[in-house]
């Protein structure tokens, strides 16, 4: 097993509930997000949250970016684990927007903008444009670049004026394999960059998210006493999953082991359960 | 899937015609359209001929393109107006306490202009002033109407977009909003200047000491000079052709990225 250790929280949800219109969506959900550190290597974490279709993942995306207020409990990010504003988390959405009224260039520097002076801007925009093999396409509008550039712009966009966190709402969602592969590439490649870098995938894909993440959640509704379903969707205490510890992270083409087809089916089975 | 010919894909739905097919057809058309003018038994239109002797003679000893001019520097001036008029309000609805007074202000395309010159002329004392305020008035509840509908369709995507790379409400809004659909703004001021064109003509004929071309289009119809009227319509029909050409080539070389997107 890869040894490992944990350092300072990188993201902290504690007891976070939504409701809409008396609806309750979110229940009391707790993680904890943990900086990982293993010897020899300056590596960040990829961690995930899983759920099904239509459980509340967007909701809880808006609401780790800083962009829509919980009704009860708070979300705190960063070594100084600050409350969420917008802007703290890096939020890459399910159809990754873009400026299309600004060249692809123009959209990193107007993020690169925020933490650097002009010319350091058109420099980090310079080094992006490279590491994520765009610089070809920089005077192109959004409206012509493929699917995969355009996936690629909104991550480079997001890691320019954020600090180290970055979510990915259903980053696998209608992608063929080739597609899938490339996005696995873009989210190490992500990590590589920086030691305290995040990548927290939230998506309803179980097999790409578990083959990719270190930490995982997996959100679903719990039943009372009687059998009867709870409001809310939460995340319980079986249901958090380190893969590290399992020995499932890290491992190139984990998807070959028959331990990891062996808790795939595992989470399969609690999914249909709750 | 077999491949149409170029005749077939002019009647296949979504189909894209060869660019020469295409001009072919607007030739044929404009052919045809031309014929029935000149070989329709009924005389419902004084003939070509007839047009093009009014139209020379409006020309030379009417002054029609003098009136043109007069009455395309005022629809400009009222349309720079009410632009800005326009967009101030409608940007002005990011603010909660301004959505009432633009909402007022969309309803207020139904008043009648007749009406409303009454009131202009209680208030002003130049008759220029009038028309143009009435024209102001006039395109700005058309402009405010279009541009808050284009402002609606910004997407809770869009505005997340701005604000998880940190932007402030008004930065996302300046960003997303005013920058991100000034092509659609522009889109909505080329559509209502035609608006300005029929209200030019009636109140014109309501002041008649500035002249103009909705003057003279007034009197050629109380005189019953069809070739003239006929003469003067064409004329302001080509002026609109050649306005909205010029409004998409503005919005081509200042906005290229508005017709990436479009499904062709």
């Amino acid at each position: 097993m890869t040894p490992y250790s944990y350092k300072e929280p990188v993201l902290t949800l504690e007891g976070v509930s939504m409701s809409y219109n008396g609806e309750l969506i979110l229940r009391d959900i707790e993680a904890q997000v943990l900086d990982v550190v293993r010897p020899g290597m300056s590596q960040g974490q990829v961690v995930g949250f899983y759920g099904r279709s239509g459980i509340g993942k967007s909701v809880l995306c808006r609401i780790m970016a800083g962009l829509l207020m919980p009704s009860r409990g708070t979300v705190r990010v960063g070594a100084g684990q600050q409350a969420v504003v917008p802007g703290a988390v890096g939020f890459v959405q399910q159809r990754y927007p873009l400026f299309d009224h600004r060249t692809l260039f123009d959209n990193l520097l107007v993020a690169a903008r925020r933490k650097h002076a002009p010319d350091a801007a058109r420099q980090q925009v310079e080094t992006y444009l490279e590491r994520f093999c765009l610089t070809p396409h920089r005077q192109k509008y959004p409206a012509h670049l493929s699917g995969g550039q355009r996936q690629r712009a909104a991550i480079a966009q997001q890691l320019l004026c954020s600090d180290h966190l970055i979510l990915l709402d259903e980053p696998f969602s209608g992608l063929d394999v080739a597609m899938i592969d490339e996005v696995k590439k873009i989210i190490v490649e992500v990590t590589t960059m920086d030691e305290l870098n995040t990548v927290i995938i939230v998506s309803h894909d179980i097999v790409t998210t578990t083959a990719l993440a270190d930490r995982l959640w997996l959100l679903g509704y719990e039943r009372d006493a009687a059998g009867q379903l709870l409001p809310g969707a939460t995340i319980n205490k079986e249901h958090q999953y380190n893969l590290a510890e399992m020995g499932l992270a890290w491992h190139e083409n984990v998807e070959a082991e028959p331990e990891f087809g062996q808790f795939v089916e595992h989470i399969k089975e609690e999914i249909r359960k709750s | 899937m077999t491949s149409d010919t170029p005749m077939k894909t002019l009647f296949t739905p979504n189909a894209q015609p060869p660019r020469a097919t295409f001009l072919v057809m607007v030739a044929g058309q404009a052919l045809v359209l031309l014929l029935l003018w000149l070989f329709y038994p009924l005389r419902l239109f004084p003939s070509l001929g007839e047009v093009f002797r009014a139209l020379g003679d409006l020309i030379t000893t009417q002054g029609l393109i003098q009136e043109l001019w007069a009455s395309m520097t005022t629809a400009l001036q009222a349309l720079g107006v009410a632009t800005v008029l326009a967009l101030l309000i409608s940007y002005l609805t990011a603010l909660p306490f301004f959505r009432p007074i633009a909402y007022a202000a969309s309803k207020m395309r139904y008043l009648t202009l007749t009406g409303l010159t009454f009131f202009m002329a209680l208030l002003l004392s130049s008759g220029h002033q009038v028309k143009l305020s009435v024209l102001i008035f006039g395109a700005t509840v058309y402009l405010i109407t279009g541009m808050t509908s284009v402002i609606l369709t910004t997407t809770q995507e869009e505005m997340d977009h701005a604000r998880t790379l940190g932007m402030s409400e008004w930065r996302s809004f300046l960003e997303v909003v005013v920058l991100g659909k000034l092509a659609d703004m522009l889109e909505v001021v080329r559509q209502n200047f035609a608006i300005i064109w029929t209200m030019i003509t009636l109140v014109e004929t309501l002041y008649q000491s500035e002249g103009g071309i909705g003057l003279l289009l007034y009197k050629q119809n109380r005189y019953l000079h069809l070739d003239g009227v006929l003469a003067i319509q064409l004329v302001i029909l080509a002026t609109g052709a050649a306005q909205d050409y010029a409004f998409g080539l503005l919005r081509r070389v200042f906005f290229p990225y508005s017709a990436l997107a479009v499904a062709k």
